[in-house]
């Protein structure tokens, strides 16, 4: 009998760890959040773990070591990849890469790939993205990102000037105090690939504006504005230099 | 021994947990025998019969479940699932497969033999080990797979099949979108290192 009780013992301080564990999953887990069309919905309502983010005061040593698995994709020196698969990080508004992260958390994003490492536990909690969006906000961009053709900028100069600087600001460099992205320097590709799916509604929490303004465009107005903006090179102090590592991840 | 009252009610509980546990585990072991899974498994789910099988021992039950569920509906028809491995699963209810998934879970993974080669550097570098973990044994979660110490044929297979989209079911989504990262021709190191995995 006593072995059994003893046994017992043992299994419950082993239940009881498993349980804390249960239980922080589904809590941890973010719900889907509401998205364009839906009733009531507002564009970048926020809330929740979003503003308590934005307003932690960030630590940078945990933003590293959150860091280090984002790595793996988005190099670490967050320079993404030319062809466009994984975005450029570095440079990227600290407003920015929060939303978006909690847009992909949120699964109003379609990115499986990414999906498991936006979760809380991969990251943590609010004070953990800011850390990494702190860290990231440390790196200097990629001095050589991809580029389209360079066949039509002309044309895209013009399309820039009138559907979106307005947001997106003269040369593309984005506000942070707005939520509008860094387009300046930002892999061609993937600003196609994005553009594309904000247009058809892919990105369930695109800014409607910016949606209904890029409706008409043609796949050749599309290259030629995207192709503009990602050549536009970001201010000097910005960027890295050439075939620059990331000496915390030696 | 003095055991606290508040604490009795969930120590029996947890004894009941505890004794539902192994028998649902002896379950997964004697189906195992029964439905043949054996023959081409081996008994200890680490001695695949032939060239192309894979070893099932200490794979995450999740990822083991759906594989048996896609591989029975024919989501997953890639390689040798469909002429091999699906007709098995006739025969094979859902509860039966969970049990055999958690089963499986249970069982030591065979440690490989050695060098790591060059491929672990392209496992490091080409994304996979941010979802497939340390040498291939710490997936990121616990639908992923195990990939360390697995066969080095069957894990050449199914790395093509992914990239080439012969293979889609389950969360194969996640992982396509990186193959293009890799050749045909780094492939089979990265096999090499996996299939060695200490
Ligand atoms: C397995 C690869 C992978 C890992 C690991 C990964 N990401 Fe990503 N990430 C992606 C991909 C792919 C995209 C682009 C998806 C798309 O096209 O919509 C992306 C997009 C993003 C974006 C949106 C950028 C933008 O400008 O729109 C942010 C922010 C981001 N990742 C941050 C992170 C952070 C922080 C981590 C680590 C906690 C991380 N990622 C880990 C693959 C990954
Ligand atoms: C009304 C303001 C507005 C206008 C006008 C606008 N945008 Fe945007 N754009 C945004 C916002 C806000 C986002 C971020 C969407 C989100 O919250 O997910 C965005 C995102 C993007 C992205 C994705 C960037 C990334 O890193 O994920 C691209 C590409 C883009 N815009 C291009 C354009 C182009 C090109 C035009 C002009 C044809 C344009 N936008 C006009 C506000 C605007
Ligand atoms: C006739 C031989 C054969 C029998 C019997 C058999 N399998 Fe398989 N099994 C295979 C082969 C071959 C594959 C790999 C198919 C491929 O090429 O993708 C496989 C794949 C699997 C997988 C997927 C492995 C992975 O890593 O994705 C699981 C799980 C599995 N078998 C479990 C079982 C169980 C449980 C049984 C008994 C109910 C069983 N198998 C019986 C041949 C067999
Ligand atoms: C974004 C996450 C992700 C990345 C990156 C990734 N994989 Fe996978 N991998 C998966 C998932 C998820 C599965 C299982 C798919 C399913 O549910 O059927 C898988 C399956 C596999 C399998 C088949 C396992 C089996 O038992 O059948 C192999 C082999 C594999 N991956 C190797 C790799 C290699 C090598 C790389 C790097 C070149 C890589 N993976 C990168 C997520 C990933």
């Amino acid at each position: 009998m006593k072995t059994i009780i003893r046994a017992a013992a043992v299994a419950f301080v082993a239940t009881a760890a498993f349980g804390t564990i249960a239980l922080a999953g589904p809590r941890d887990k973010p719900a889907q959040g509401k998205s364009v069309g839906d009733k009531d919905y507002q564009w970048n309502a926020g809330g929740g773990e979003q503003d308590e983010a934005l307003h932690l005061k960030p630590d940078l040593k945990n933003g590293r070591d959150v860091y280090e698995v984002c790595a793996a994709c988005h190099l670490p020196e967050g320079w993404g990849l030319t062809d466009g698969t994984f975005p450029q990080l570095a440079g990227q508004h600290n407003k920015v890469i929060i939303k978006q992260l909690a847009d992909i958390r949120a699964l109003n994003r379609d990115n499986p790939t990414m999906y498991p490492f936006a979760l809380p536990d991969q990251i943590g909690g609010p004070q953990a993205i800011a850390d990494v969006a702190a860290y990231i906000g440390t790196l200097k961009m990629n001095p050589e990102p991809g580029m389209g053709d360079g066949k039509d900028l002309e044309h895209g100069k013009k399309l820039y000037k009138d559907n979106c600087a307005r947001c997106h600001g003269d040369h593309g460099q984005g506000d942070n105090a707005k939520y509008y992205p860094r387009l300046e320097g930002q892999h061609y590709n993937y600003l196609v690939r994005q553009y594309q799916w904000i247009k058809e509604g892919k990105r369930r929490n695109a800014n409607p504006d910016m949606i209904k303004q890029i409706q008409w465009m043609t796949e050749r107005d599309t290259k030629a504005v995207l192709d503009y903006v990602s050549r536009i090179k970001p201010p000097a102090d910005k960027i890295g230099p050439k075939g620059w590592k990331n000496p915390d991840f030696e | 021994m003095f055991v606290n009252p508040l604490i009795r009610p969930l120590a029996v509980a947890a004894l009941l947990a505890v004794a539902a546990a192994p028998a649902l585990a002896a379950d997964g072991k004697q189906l195992f025998t029964d439905k043949g899974c054996v023959a081409c498994h081996g008994e200890d789910a680490n001695t695949p019969l032939d060239v192309g099988y894979p070893r099932l021992a200490g794979q995450n039950a999740e990822y083991a479940f759906t594989q048996m569920k896609d591989i029975k509906s024919g989501a997953r028809a890639n390689g040798l699932t469909a002429e091999t491995m699906k007709p098995i699963l006739d025969e094979v209810s859902e509860p039966e497969m969970r049990a055999l998934a958690d089963y499986l879970a249970t069982l030591p993974r065979l440690a490989g033999t050695g060098p790591a080669g060059a491929g672990k550097k392209l496992y490091m570098t080409k994304t996979c080990v941010a979802c497939h973990g340390k040498d291939g044994l710490k997936p990121v979660l616990k639908t992923y797979p195990a990939i360390g110490g697995q066969e080095k044929a069957y894990l050449l297979t199914q790395m093509k099949d992914i990239k080439s989209g012969a293979r889609k079911n389950g969360a194969t989504n996640a992982m396509q979108p990186v193959m293009h990262l890799v050749t045909e021709a780094e492939i089979e190191p990265i096999a090499e290192f996996l299939a060695n995995v200490k």
